[in-house]
């Protein structure tokens, strides 16, 4: 029994809307925190910033990875449960208004609806009625008819299904964070980079050092970017194909904004760079006043021609500290250890210089790559169809509202002529409107139901 | 030959007008002052209309060929036009001319800052290759059409508490003001109206991050804002609809809101960088 009234409790706080409100201040607040710290730093990158008690409460609460932590995660399935209780605990009220057809119209509640009016007819009762309906069907669309023994009653009423979009709202979110859900478990996020003329088959896990092996290659024919006369870049373009078992099956070129999807996986133009295939560099003996000259592939070891010292060119950087591309070069004299330097490639600059050589490139060979992104996401259909919900919900909350408009008439008293008429309305949204529109609809109807008053009748 | 720049300048100087007419035809309630602020409004939307798309054509005539919404100077010119085009409809469907007062102040800030600020820069530029999308125009004006009602709502909030402050003085500024139930539900439908443009601006630009980087949402910080300012404008609609807030909560809760819109607009591009960096001035 007291387990019972203990779910009870749960189950009402659950589903109160003060939850919600709490909810959504809540997930705000969590994400202002993580936009404030930068997100994706490691440890060793906090140390410059933090102090140790910072940091050590950065990273207990996981603040430098805040949006995929459990306790934010937590969150988020908080505000599904709140969502899901809320629903079922008011749906039901809701279609019972929505399946309910009213079967009479008591005069005595209409007068406790927050907009009514009451006033009396000197027309004969049946062209009350006859004028009622003809006003109330112009003013605010058809009327019900619910008349008893003795009285003439209607009901009209709008938008009733509008009361469902909240509904559809919700039900749309819980479709997005399902979708996600979807898209994380069964999906996969990474890159892969591809030499022009190479084929790939591999791509790198986002956030993992593992490579999953696609069932087919893709090879870069041509990576090429275009510039504005300004010097901004104005396309990046790759012209990509896809080969399984050895056949090409597809060719396509690959733009920014314009992804490619085979098999249900998604390329999209993301990076580009350039790696070093080889270089041509002249050697000049400064003891000796020779000059030599020889083609270094990239990362082999080669003899200096004429010499029995070797060189080898160990690393590349497109642009070295803003001075261009460079070079490491390693040269190493007569099976010794070898020495190395940066060589700046495009600038003969008077630092150039190893061991007893003055070294000057004098043509590097470049290779560019394209770096594609890449994913499956089987969960996006839900996401899509979440969003055209929100929407279409959303939407139809603002321009739809449910209003209804009952009337009720009968004799004043037992045998007279004279008829008493009770209107009441309520609306659900945009109170102010719809009683300017009541107002009137009651000034119309007290006009037209007593112009006859005073002798006017022609 | 009439430049963009020439209309938009003037724009600037009529927003300003509109501005004190407004304030002018409160202070000394006079129902014609402001009359000639709606007319000023009226002109200056036209004129900014044209400047628009006179710019739109002068970006096809340099070569570079796409829609005048594309840095922070566009951007902050549109979010003017969107400002004053909504308070319009909404002054011709209610009548109320006084709450012109803040949306026009609003959108000669707006115009001034992209105009005299040193660090907005009005030079037409071609557009990089990740904003090469027809998604651009249905993010930017979606977007800015929810901030724009937002901006209104938080007009009106303003309105709101300054009236309630008052002891009911009968006479005074405030007579021709709407009552206070007439301000709330104002506020309220303005929300309403601007949560639906938000909602539909995260989308639009969630499914052109989808389709540029290959990711929906990716928290970064432009927006996760706008995901915080979404939310708290939800956390309003609920309050207001499931616990019967009304009055000076809802108001304060809007103007909350509209803080969190011009963090969302500019202290992200700023203060965060991130994804957004493009709309950074330079």
């Amino acid at each position: 029994m007291q387990k019972k009234v203990f779910w009870q409790g749960i189950y009402q706080k659950l589903a109160s809307p003060k939850l919600t409100v709490v909810i959504f201040l809540v997930l705000a607040a969590a994400s202002v925190v993580g936009t404030l710290l930068p997100q994706r730093l490691s440890e060793a990158e906090l140390q410059g910033h933090y102090g140790q008690r910072a940091i050590w409460f950065i990273m207990t609460f996981g603040l430098n990875d805040l949006y995929h932590t459990g306790w934010f995660r937590l969150l988020l399935l908080f505000l599904c449960t709140n969502l899901v209780v809320c629903t079922i605990k008011r749906l039901p009220k809701t279609l019972k208004i929505f399946r309910r057809g009213e079967e009479q119209v008591d005069p005595e509640k209409l007068a406790n609806c927050s907009f009514n009016c009451q006033f009396i007819s000197n027309l004969s009762q049946d062209e009350t009625e006859s004028r009622l309906i003809s006003i109330i069907s112009e003013e605010f669309g058809s009327l019900r008819r619910l008349d008893g023994a003795d009285h003439f009653a209607g009901v009209a009423e709008n938008g009733r299904w509008s009361l469902l979009m909240v509904y559809v709202v919700h039900l749309s979110v819980l479709f997005v964070l399902c979708g996600a859900l979807v898209g994380s478990i069964f999906g996969f996020r990474g890159f892969m980079n591809i030499l022009e003329g190479e084929a790939v088959s591999e791509v790198m896990l986002e956030g993992s050092d593992r490579g999953l092996n696609l069932p087919f290659q893709v090879r870069c024919d041509k990576f090429d970017v275009s510039y504005y006369d300004n010097g901004m870049p104005r396309e990046f373009r790759s012209d990509l194909t896809l080969i399984r078992d050895g056949k090409e099956i597809l060719k396509q070129e690959l733009r920014v904004n314009d992804p490619l999807t085979y098999a249900g996986i998604t390329f999209y133009q993301a990076s580009y760079g350039a790696i070093l295939k080889d270089a041509e560099v002249e050697l000049i003996d400064r003891k000796l006043g020779v000059v030599r000259r020889c083609i270094l592939p990239f990362r082999e070891w080669v003899n200096i021609p004429g010499t029995r010292d070797r060189a080898q060119i160990l690393r590349f950087e497109e642009d070295f500290r803003h001075l261009g591309s460079a070079m490491v070069l390693l040269i190493s004299r007569d099976g010794r250890d070898a020495a190395g330097s940066w060589i700046l490639i495009d600038r003969d600059f008077h630092g150039n210089k190893i061991e007893n050589y003055d070294v000057k490139v004098l043509h590097a060979t470049q290779m560019s790559y394209t770096g594609l992104q890449v994913k499956q996401d089987p969960g996006i259909w839900l996401v899509w169809l979440g969003f055209a919900a929100m929407l279409v919900g959303t939407g139809l909350t603002y321009y739809v509202s449910h209003r209804k408009l009952w009337v009720w008439a009968a004799a004043d008293a037992p045998g007279k002529e004279w008829t008493k008429i009770v209107i009441a309305g309520r609306i659900n949204r945009n109170e102010l409107s719809f009683e300017r529109k009541f107002n009137s609809l009651c000034d119309r109807l007290q006009a037209e139901l007593r112009q006859e008053r005073g002798g006017l009748k022609p | 030959m009439i430049r963009s720049s020439l209309l938009l300048a003037i724009t600037t100087f009529a927003y300003l007008l509109c501005a004190l007419l407004y304030l002018s035809g409160v202070i000394f309630r006079r129902r014609t002052i402001m009359l000639w602020g709606s007319v000023t409004v009226a002109a200056a939307l036209a004129i900014q209309m044209a400047g628009i798309l006179l710019r739109w054509r002068e970006s096809y005539q340099i070569g570079y060929g796409h829609a005048p919404l594309s840095n922070l100077y566009e951007s902050l010119v549109f979010a003017a036009w969107a400002i004053m085009l909504i308070y319009l409809v909404m002054e011709y469907r209610t009548k109320q001319r006084a709450l012109g007062v803040f949306p026009a102040l609003f959108a000669f800030l707006a115009m001034a800052y992209a105009s005299f600020s040193t660090g907005v820069s009005s030079k037409i530029q071609p557009l990089l290759p990740a904003l090469k999308s027809n998604w651009l125009i249905a993010h930017v004006v979606t977007c800015f059409l929810g901030y724009a009602a937002f901006a209104v709502s938080c007009g009106i909030s303003i309105l709101y508490i300054a009236r309630n402050s008052k002891q009911e003085t009968t006479g005074g500024a405030s007579s021709l003001l709407p009552d206070l139930r007439q301000l709330d539900e104002l506020n309220y439908q303005m929300v309403l109206f601007g949560f639906l443009w938000l909602s539909l601006g995260i989308i639009t630009g969630s499914v052109w991050a989808d389709l540029a980087w290959g990711t929906y949402w990716s928290w970064d910080p432009k927006e996760t804002w706008s995901l915080i300012t979404w939310l708290i404008y939800a956390a309003l609609l609920h309050a207001r609809n499931m616990k019967g807030w009304r009055g000076s909560r809802v108001a304060w809760l809007s103007i909350i809101g509209f803080v969190c819109v011009l963090f969302t607009y500019f202290g992200v591009n700023f203060l965060l960088g991130g994804l957004h960096s493009y709309a950074n001035t330079k």
